[in-house]
């Protein structure tokens, strides 16, 4: 089992035709008729999960969870919403979620676009070494450096702050970040550097004017990626929050298994997750794809 | 590029790493050597917390059910994972859409899917699921009590959330096959089945490999889908390694670090042992490179 680095970097996923052009493809006029319903059977199964559970939130609370289920004869109502609002902190855990993603989304990428220029241009085993290392560490089971990390901030007193969920989350997913910008950045031919260094840039100078410049998709991929990574963690958030800076996934786990009402507001939190990241899922599909046939490590 | 300007470009990154990532882990390390306690220096044990570990039945029991469940997973990743990815591939116009309503799932917190997939099956919310099952005449299943469906259950999220990502890598490697390739195979008269089987799977089975690395890595370490999908999971075996290292090393007043570390360690051996051919495709990469 080796992996074809060159297979992966096939970044073209395109929305359009790929299996040949013109007189090449022999079935142009056939419309995959089959594939397309059976795809579409897919879809429904795919978004029946958000699809009940967006019903469920809008019912009224005392038939929310009837058994047998009522399933239209119903008023709709977004109260379990205005609940969620007014009864629970949820406007402090959504702000929290989103401050630690767009903090550790910034960090990520200022100290990660050095790094990842600095590997793409150094072929030696150093910079072997260096990625194999980054692919240990996003490998890691995450407790064994989460709950270190969940003692050492208890001892500098920045346990259950939003910086140091953060700084956690940057560090985390830093081998991700630098191997998919390393890959990206692999792609700008070597000769640019040389021209632009000739022309009498500096190595830093030619990163910010030549470089980044010519880089942004590819740091618009590693953006959304680390931003999203942020915004879905659970784990590290659950050991490193207690209630200043809890997010929206500790939030949403701590209110299942109790009353029926807040059971409901957990899902209508859930929903409000839901609808950014569908828009994600569409407005930002080419960087999505982008990053996970480049990158193609989850972290 | 010079070792000096090679060194401050890395440098941030370097320091962030060592001081977040290598520093926690070393931590660990000496953890699983120790009885310690939160914010206590511990003492020295030996191999106590390892012998533990490996004595302990109910570790036993979540190290089964969780290389069971990745097993499992991983298959059935593969096998979707390459029969969607055909269909996608031959998709133009939809795809965009297909790709989008799909990515969804993958996109969004494991721990949200995972709790819109309990609400499908638990009887007291009205579970549809089980409903329907009901009309075609199936029988009362248990799925948070018993461990067999919940194990169902919990395999079915898994393949639910990282079906989108398993699709995308293989639809990837799928464009990458030439289409003369697959033109001389059925010239050849080789049958769909046969140019799948002989041809373009063997053409593509890097990106099966890598496919198959990350689905191993991610399903042995789950936790966010378990809190909603399992409740029970230590009652009925359901346990992963995950949930089991947080029971014992940080949920309410669960303080044997020590055997969490030792546990973690574990881990993280058998994930470099599978680490190994990537490792070496890497530094085959920097030889050609050179």
């Amino acid at each position: 089992m080796t992996l074809n680095i060159e297979a992966l970097s096939t970044r073209a996923i395109t929305t359009g035709d790929i299996e040949g052009k013109g007189p090449r493809r022999r079935d142009g006029h056939k419309k995959p008729v089959i594939t397309g319903i059976l795809l579409g059977i897919l879809c429904v199964l795919w978004m029946t999960p958000f699809v009940w559970m967006a019903l469920s939130v809008t019912k009224p609370t005392d038939i929310a969870f009837a058994n047998p289920p009522v399933y239209w004869d119903y008023e709709p109502t977004l109260k379990a919403f205005v609940d969620l609002w007014e009864t629970t902190y949820f406007s402090e855990y959504l702000v929290n979620t989103l401050v630690v993603a767009v903090i550790s989304t910034i960090l990520a990428l200022i100290i990660g676009i050095p790094a990842a220029y600095a590997l793409s241009r150094f072929p030696s085993y150093v910079s072997a070494i260096l990625l194999v290392l980054a692919l240990v560490f996003r490998a890691l089971p995450r407790f064994a450096v989460v709950l270190p990390m969940y003692d050492i901030s208890r001892a500098l007193g920045i346990y259950d702050t939003t910086f140091a969920l953060a700084l956690a989350l940057v560090a985390i997913n830093q081998p991700f970040t630098i191997w998919l910008l390393r890959n990206f950045f692999a792609e700008i031919p070597r000769e640019l550097d040389e021209a632009a260094m000739i022309d009498g840039c500096t190595r830093i100078g030619m990163l910010r004017r030549v470089m980044i410049p010519l880089m942004g998709p590819g740091i618009l991929t590693a953006g959304i990626f680390v931003f999203l990574f942020a915004f879905q963690e659970y784990l590290t958030a659950l050991v490193l929050t207690d209630t200043s800076s809890k997010t929206v996934p500790v939030f949403i786990a701590t209110q299942l298994g109790q009353t029926l009402p807040m059971l409901q507001q957990a899902g209508a939190a859930s929903i409000l997750l839901t609808i950014p990241v569908i828009l994600i899922a569409f407005i930002a599909q080419k960087y999505l794809v982008a990053g996970l046939s480049d990158g193609a490590v989850k972290g | 590029m010079k070792a000096r300007e090679f060194w401050l470009l890395f440098a941030p990154s370097f320091v962030v790493m060592s001081g977040l990532l290598v520093v926690p882990l070393i931590r660990t390390i000496q953890w699983s050597f120790e009885e310690v306690h939160y914010g206590t220096p511990g003492t020295f044990v030996g191999l106590d917390n390892f012998v533990h570990a490996l004595t302990d039945a109910r570790f036993g029991e979540a190290a089964l059910f969780t290389i069971v469940v990745t097993v499992i997973t991983t298959t059935i990743l593969l096998v979707l994972g390459y029969i969607v990815a055909t269909g996608m591939n031959r998709l133009t116009l939809s795809r965009p859409l297909v790709l989008g309503i799909l990515l969804v799932s993958y996109v969004l917190p494991n721990l949200v899917g995972a709790v819109a997939f309990s609400w499908l099956v638990d009887d007291n919310f009205g579970g549809i699921l089980n409903r329907f099952i009901g009309l075609m005449g199936g029988s009362q299943v248990l799925w948070f009590t018993d461990q067999v469906p919940n194990a169902i259950l919990i395999i079915a999220n898994t393949v639910w959330h990282m079906l989108p990502f398993a699709m995308l890598i293989i639809l990837a490697g799928l464009q990458g096959v030439p289409v003369e390739l697959r033109e001389a195979a059925t010239i050849d008269g080789a049958s769909p089945l046969q140019t799948h089987l002989h041809v373009i799977i063997p053409t593509i089975r890097g990106v099966l490999g890598f496919v198959t690395l990350i689905s191993i890595m991610d399903v042995l370490r789950m936790f966010d889908n378990l809190i909603p999908l399992s409740p029970q999971a230590a009652t009925i075996g359901n346990e992963s390694i995950m949930l089991y290292v947080y029971s014992v090393a940080f949920a309410d007043g669960a303080e044997q670090l020590g055997l969490g570390s030792a546990i973690n360690v574990l881990t993280i051996i058998l994930i470099l042992i599978m680490l190994i051919p990537f490792m070496r495709g890497i530094f085959k990469e920097a030889k050609v490179a050179r």
